[in-house]
């Protein structure tokens, strides 16, 4: 519900509402236009956990690949998160350039590849952990403790929702299991709890919210929703000073409407054939991913303010490959599945969104925890350590120059060397092009007036239109 | 989404008022600053001293008509605003809220009638007292602590492994606020019990507090990057150090972590001053007194002592000898030791928990065991290598890397692949494996288990495999008779190796080596199937043999079920101290940037109490005295300023100062200051008693007021000057005990272990998945929830239950579809809606208008109006019992507490 028809809602909600406690709440509503104009409504976050190599997929490094099989540290002083760096190793993959911008990509990502006149790169990314847990809160929170509001929980706290029945802030996780970090990756922190992410379930058979529906043994009791209507009315006739009475009504109501909404925005069988399959629906390993991606498109075409999907997880048994991006000893393997992933989904994703006019006002965003180390790892010198002090992100629609980059690694890829940024200069910018401010979009918590950019943030102008 | 919530007005106001009301702040104090220059600002703010600063003041009572103090004080300001008090509640109301505020669940439908029925005069003070006597108080009030010290029983961040033994200090919390136990004790005891009283096991297992916080496993341990654990380590530091601070004094020193607080007086180094009392202490499971381990451990050995002996008994009759995985387990051989445990080739160290590539490593010494049956470990080098205590030598080993893994265990070691070759696995149930991870080797005292045992003419027997995923044959292992070899071979994954010969009488060593193979130590996991000593000739039993060995089964199984009700060693996650190394003030708050030094020592602005503890050589157990002391000390006027509020904001929802973890400038400011410090003088006149300061507030006409009046909305939409009581919401887990207790199924087991209500998967990070609980023992009150802190629960999430990461001083309520869709389609709800129903039919027979009765009495704590009575009746008949429990149980009515 968008900020206005929320006051109407507010205005006509009924006599439950004291007339100061309504005064109240509309005097403290956000500013229905944020801070300055938007240009876009709606974020697609698409979340690589296990930390994707920038060398292997956007950073296109000649030199490391000269220096293939040459020691990466002749000093021997460096100690990396779990290993001595190995030799310097270079892509796994060959790169090209793409597009009327010419940029370069590596073959990981063939379709993708063909939509870099859409999408943004920073390459100079870096985080304050190589630790997976405290690294992914960063880039969700821009703190590396748990407790901190996600990313979008700010959003939705500052901007509502247009989303008449549907949640504001949706999360779809890998049908596989969730992230490192688990579901603190969508918490609320010390915001209110209704900010934070509702994980909607991804797998085709199961219903898209928990306890949406009585469990089956269940179905056969009736309930009776006047008797329970008679007793909140009357008991809230007797209470005229206390509005939450009334808001707890009409969050039954609501409750009831989910109970349409949900099913009917996760059901794809009315999506066309042409859509499956530009989605891949059908594909074993790009199927669900593919099919989080379609989610994602339909729930913001519903108004949904900030959609997170997760390509990969933690917490599971999956035994065939590593279960995310983590590629420690089988960098070819476990990057070669996952890319896969990630270019089928993502760049249909792009194109539909685009097609249907929505790239527009919709920003994507993809990124990961941190970089992997251009040196190799491992006895066979197929994988790759954690490395904080480089990846890349990229954007694309939503106010984002296309085909453009920010910053740069240093020869190597080894650390971000022109403009380094952390979490907070891609968050100011994400921001910025939904219309806030990020320096005044804050709340008071144990003494301080916290915001998800901490105390730092520059909005990177250069990759805006 | 039509959402609301009562914390949103304030929420929502942040987003642009306050900030730019705080920028104008800013703005006016910088000017200040500017135009009367730094020391003349510094030294007007040491004459005003911010209102939470200034010594507790002894504000006479206002003169009025109303008896209790509390009454007189908020009197006088509603007179001032203009406003009238509303009306007592009736004591239906009274009964309710006071169950809700004191204990957290709904009172019986006896416990209304006995008291709406209560001739006495003094019945509402007669309820209070019993309420405050009653175990549930402390039940109740611990979750408000345990709220402001985040507690949880998993360690938290990426791992989030559980803490069994956490719970200790949740109940030490619930004896000390049912004890009333004096304030300031109770947080001496917290912050340094195990200095001041390390013979009171109460008092050691209370600093406990300290450690509840998450604890992050991967990088402090885990990592091997230096910067990274160093970066691990201060964010525990500091979040030790802010939890205490917040927690008793409310001054937000965590912002002084990178620069000079902001707002209030506290310069940058204090943070580091405060920090080098806490820098000795790690987290972890640490023994309660060194008394009550020996006295446990002498329990144990008498158990473990009949037990070895009736197993020797028992192991000779059946002929089965001696299993060399149960001996590395620090057992006799006949299964006593335990799985798991692990011996430190480096060392001969005995260790529990799982190791991986191990430093200091020291090819070719010898480490003498303190165990009966071993003689000594050690790491072998290449060629020659010493292998026991009588410097025998193996000769002729091979070469390998020097490198090595883990511990040699009973059981399989650290990462181990796999526990099966032979199409046996060895792990399960009547086998044993002793795991040797390459590179290192165990030497077996025979003589010694000849003499223990009394057996004579020992027979060696073992299946080898290779633990790893390697299928080429990449590791090595060697037996040995007093150095000589016996058996040896290069094995892989598809390999399963018989060894079996006998040992002559005279044999004094076995020895047990595992090598790398020269390839690399990675995957060689060596292990030894069923390793065993047996007798050579078989026994052939007699009838009295037979008879015997029956008897010697039971003694066996009695001593057994003993030993395993003995449990644990009185163990709890506390603090381990070590005497900490020089502190230094970090700069910008940066691990990698250490500036001066830091000596221990406390903010500085308390007149008369020392703010400096000592340098950097005192004693780690003295810092935390000094702070406990400091804390608790008469003078400091934080301390009780800041408990009797948070009493007041239990009982009003909200304090007198409603920012109750932030008494400094960013906080507000009290509402009723005379009031608070009136309070706070109180609680020093009456000893450090919590549960007095909260009699007085419930026995006040404040409290007892209505809360649906609407009178005073124009000019206090608030309700600051309480001109009525405030309408709560049942927070989270009152919720579900309230339905538990509706239900007839709550489960008033009080401590102990919490419950599980999860299944429980190990994996790299554990996999915590939540079950349906529909078991007595998952109906205990939430209190007793086993907390997993990454993996919320999602009925409590839902429900507004906070997030342990986080410090809750005040918790938020929010209404949103989504607790609709919980509360009404939870299988724990529908469930428990079902034996409601159950309940009613036995408490009140068949007949409806009865079973009507008894649900709103049992729910509302009260009957039905007569047109409720109608509509219900109708439900009932027309779609049954279960119809009219669901709609109650949802009911607003049922959420809150008037």
């Amino acid at each position: 519900m968008s900020t206005s028809s929320r006051r109407d809602f507010l205005r006509t909600a009924g006599g439950g509402f004291g007339l100061m406690a309504l005064g109240d709440l509309l005097a403290r509503e956000p500013q229905p236009a944020g801070h300055h104009p938007a240009k876009a409504k709606a974020v697609i976050q698409i979340f690589c956990p296990g930390g994707m190599s920038q060398v292997d997929t956007w950073d296109h490094k000649p030199e490391l690949a000269k220096r293939n099989g040459t020691p990466f540290d002749p000093g021997g002083k460096l100690q990396f998160f779990a290993s001595k760096p190995g030799n310097c190793q270079g892509s796994h993959w060959t790169f090209q350039k793409h597009g009327a911008c010419g940029r370069p990509m590596s073959a990981l990502f063939p379709r993708l590849a063909t939509c870099v006149d859409d999408m943004a790169f920073v390459h100079s990314m870096h985080s304050k952990s190589a630790l997976h847990g405290p690294a992914m809160f960063m880039m969700n929170s821009g703190f590396i403790l748990p407790g901190f509001p996600s990313m979008g929980a700010w959003v939705t706290y500052g901007l509502g929702s247009e989303a008449n029945n549907l949640p504001g802030y949706v999360v779809l996780p890998d049908p596989r299991g969730l992230p490192p970090g688990g579901v603190l990756n969508w918490g609320a922190g010390f915001l209110p709890a209704k900010q934070q992410g509702t994980p909607m379930q991804t797998a085709a058979d199961k219903p898209p919210l928990a306890d949406l529906f009585a469990p089956d043994e269940f179905k056969s009791n009736p309930r009776d929703a006047n008797l329970l209507s008679l007793l909140n009315r009357r008991h809230a006739a007797g209470r005229p000073g206390n509005s939450e009475l009334e808001a707890r009504i009409k969050a039954y109501e609501m409750a009831a409407k989910l109970q349409l909404s949900a099913p009917e925005a996760t059901g794809i069988t009315g999506e066309s054939a042409a859509t499956q399959k530009l989605y891949q629906l059908a594909d074993e390993d790009i199927g669900p991913f593919g099919r989080q991606c379609l989610l994602a498109r339909r729930l913001v075409e519903r108004g949904v303010r900030f959609v997170q999907i997760f390509c990969g997880a933690e917490n599971t048994t999956a035994r065939k490959i590593r279960p995310n991006w983590d590629s420690h000893e089988d960098l070819p393997r476990d990057h070669g599945y996952w890319g896969r992933v990630l270019d089928g989904g993502a760049a249909a994703l792009l194109k539909d969104l685009k097609v249907r006019g929505l790239l527009d006002e919709t920003l994507v965003i993809c990124t990961t925890e941190f970089g992997r180390q251009p040196a190799a790892q491992g006895s066979q010198g197929q994988g790759r350590d954690h490395n904080a002090g480089a990846f890349t992100a990229w954007l694309a629609g939503g106010g984002i120059r296309g085909g453009t980059s920010y910053g740069a690694t240093d020869e190597l890829g080894w650390k971000a060397a022109v403009n380094p940024t952390y979490s907070y200069d891609f968050h100011a910018t994400a921001l910025h092009l939904l219309g806030i401010d990020h320096e005044r979009l804050s709340f008071y918590h144990n003494g301080i007036q916290r915001r998800l950019t901490d105390v730092h943030g520059h909005v990177i102008k250069e990759l805006i239109i | 989404m039509v959402e609301t919530s009562k914390t949103e007005a304030a929420a929502a106001a942040s987003f642009d008022k306050i900030c730019s009301a705080r920028h104008l702040r800013l703005v006016k104090r910088l000017i200040a600053w500017l135009l009367l220059g730094p020391g003349l600002l510094i030294s007007l703010a040491a004459q005003q001293p911010h209102w939470s600063l200034r010594p507790i003041t002894s504000p006479p009572v206002p003169p009025a008509k109303m008896a209790h103090p509390i009454d007189a004080f908020i009197g006088q300001r509603l007179k001032e605003a203009q406003l009238e008090p509303s009306a007592p509640a009736d004591r239906r109301t009274l009964i309710r809220r006071l169950h809700f505020d004191l204990h957290g669940l709904p009172p019986t439908p006896e416990d209304v009638e006995a008291f709406v029925n209560d001739p006495d005069p003094k019945a509402y003070e007669k309820l209070v007292d019993s309420l405050l006597d009653s175990p549930h108080f402390g039940e109740r009030f611990a979750r408000h602590w345990l709220d402001i010290a985040h507690y949880a029983d998993t360690h938290g961040f990426e791992r989030d492994k559980l803490r069994p033994d956490a719970w200790p200090y949740r109940d030490y919390v619930i004896r000390a606020f049912n004890a009333d136990k004096p304030y300031a004790r109770f947080l001496q005891e917290q912050i340094a019990g195990d200095v001041l009283w390390p013979n009171d096991p109460d008092a050691v297992v209370a600093t406990g507090f300290l450690a509840a916080g998450p604890w992050d496993f991967v990088g402090q341990v885990e990592t091997k990057s230096p910067i990274l654990r160093r970066s691990a380590r201060a964010l525990d530091l500091d979040d030790m150090m802010t939890q205490v601070m917040t927690a008793t004094t409310a001054m937000t020193v965590n912002c002084a972590r990178c620069h000079d607080h902001k707002l209030d007086k506290i310069p940058q180094e204090d943070y580091y001053r405060l920090t080098a009392v806490f820098a000795g202490l790690k987290r972890g499971s640490r023994n309660v007194s060194d008394d009550a381990l020996a006295q446990h451990n002498a329990r144990k050995k008498a158990i473990e002592d009949k037990l070895s002996q009736a197993q020797f008994a028992i192991g000779e009759l059946e002929g089965r000898g001696i299993d060399l995985a149960d001996v590395v387990g620090g057992g006799n051989g006949f299964g006593t030791g335990r799985k798991g445990i692990g011996l430190d080739a480096r060392t001969a160290k005995v260790q529990e928990r799982p190791f991986g590539d191990l430093g200091n490593v020291k090819p070719g010494n010898y480490a003498k065991s303190a165990y009966n049956f071993v003689d000594g470990v050690f790491v072998p080098a290449k060629g020659e290598t010493p292998i026991s205590s009588t410097d025998l030598k193996a000769t002729g080993l091979p070469a390998n890397g020097g490198k090595a893994w883990d511990m040699i265990r009973n059981g399989p070691v650290a990462s181990q692949h796999s526990t099966e070759w032979g199409g046996v696995d060895y792990n399960k149930a009547d086998h044993s494996l002793l795991g040797l991870h390459a590179n290192a080797g165990i030497t077996f005292d025979l003589a010694a288990i000849r003499k223990a045992t009394g057996i004579n003419g020992l027979r060696f027997s073992t299946v080898v495999g290779y633990g790893g995923i390697t299928v080429q044959p990449s590791a090595e292992f060697r037996v040995l008779v007093d150095g000589k070899l016996a058996a040896h071979q290069r094995i892989g994954r598809k390999d399963a190796v018989t060894v079996e010969f006998n040992l002559s009488d005279d044999a004094r060593f076995l020895t047990l080596i595992s090598t790398d193979g020269g390839n690399g130590y990675s995957h060689d996991q060596i292990s030894f199937g069923n390793p065993r000593l047996t007798p050579i000739k078989p026994k052939q039993l007699t009838a009295d043999d037979q008879k015997k060995l029956e008897q010697l089964r039971r003694q066996k199984a009695r001593l057994e079920m003993e030993l395993a009700n003995l449990g644990e060693p009185p163990k709890f996650y506390g603090v381990i101290p070590e005497q900490p190394p020089v502190v230094k003030v970090l700069h910008r708050g940066n691990p990698e940037s250490p500036r001066d030094p830091a000596s221990p020592g406390t903010l500085r602005w308390v007149k008369g109490l020392k703010a400096d503890f000592g340098d950097h050589n005192m004693p780690e157990g003295q810092r935390r005295a000094a702070l406990a002391k400091w804390i608790t000390h008469a003078n400091n006027p934080l301390t009780r300023r800041v408990i009797v509020n948070r009493l007041w904001q239990w009982h009003f929802g909200r304090g007198i100062v409603d920012t109750p973890s932030d008494f400094g400038r960013g906080g507000q400011k009290p509402t009723h200051p005379e009031l608070l410090d009136w309070l706070a003088e109180e609680l020093r006149l009456r000893k450090g008693s919590l549960k007095a300061i909260t009699r007085l507030i419930v026995t006040s006409a404040t409290y007892r007021q209505v809360s649906h009046t609407v009178h005073g909305k124009a000019t206090d939409a608030d309700n600051r000057f309480l001109w009525r009581q405030n309408p709560r919401r049942l927070q989270a887990e009152a919720m579900r005990d309230a339905v538990l207790a509706t239900s007839g199924k709550l489960n008033h087991k009080a401590g102990g272990p919490g419950y599980r209500d999860f299944k429980y998967t190990q994996a790299y990070a554990p996999i915590y998945q939540y079950i349906t609980p529909d078991t007595p023992d998952l109906w205990r009150r939430s209190i007793y929830r086993f907390v997993v802190r990454t993996t919320p629960h999602e009925f409590l999430t839902t429900l507004d239950c906070p997030d342990p990461a986080n410090l809750t001083p005040k918790r938020l309520t929010t209404t949103t579809p989504l607790q609709a869709l919980t509360l009404s389609n939870n299988p724990f709800m529908l469930k428990q809606t079902g034996y409601f129903a159950m309940r009613l039919k036995q408490d009140a027979g068949a007949l409806p208008e009865n079973q009507i009765v008894r649900a709103f009495q049992l729910a509302f704590s009260r009957p039905p109006t007569p047109i409720e009575a109608k509509a219900a009746l109708q439900t009932v008949r027309t779609k049954g019992l279960f119809a009219l429990c669901h709609a109650v149980l949802n009911a607003n009515e049922f959420a809150y507490v008037d």
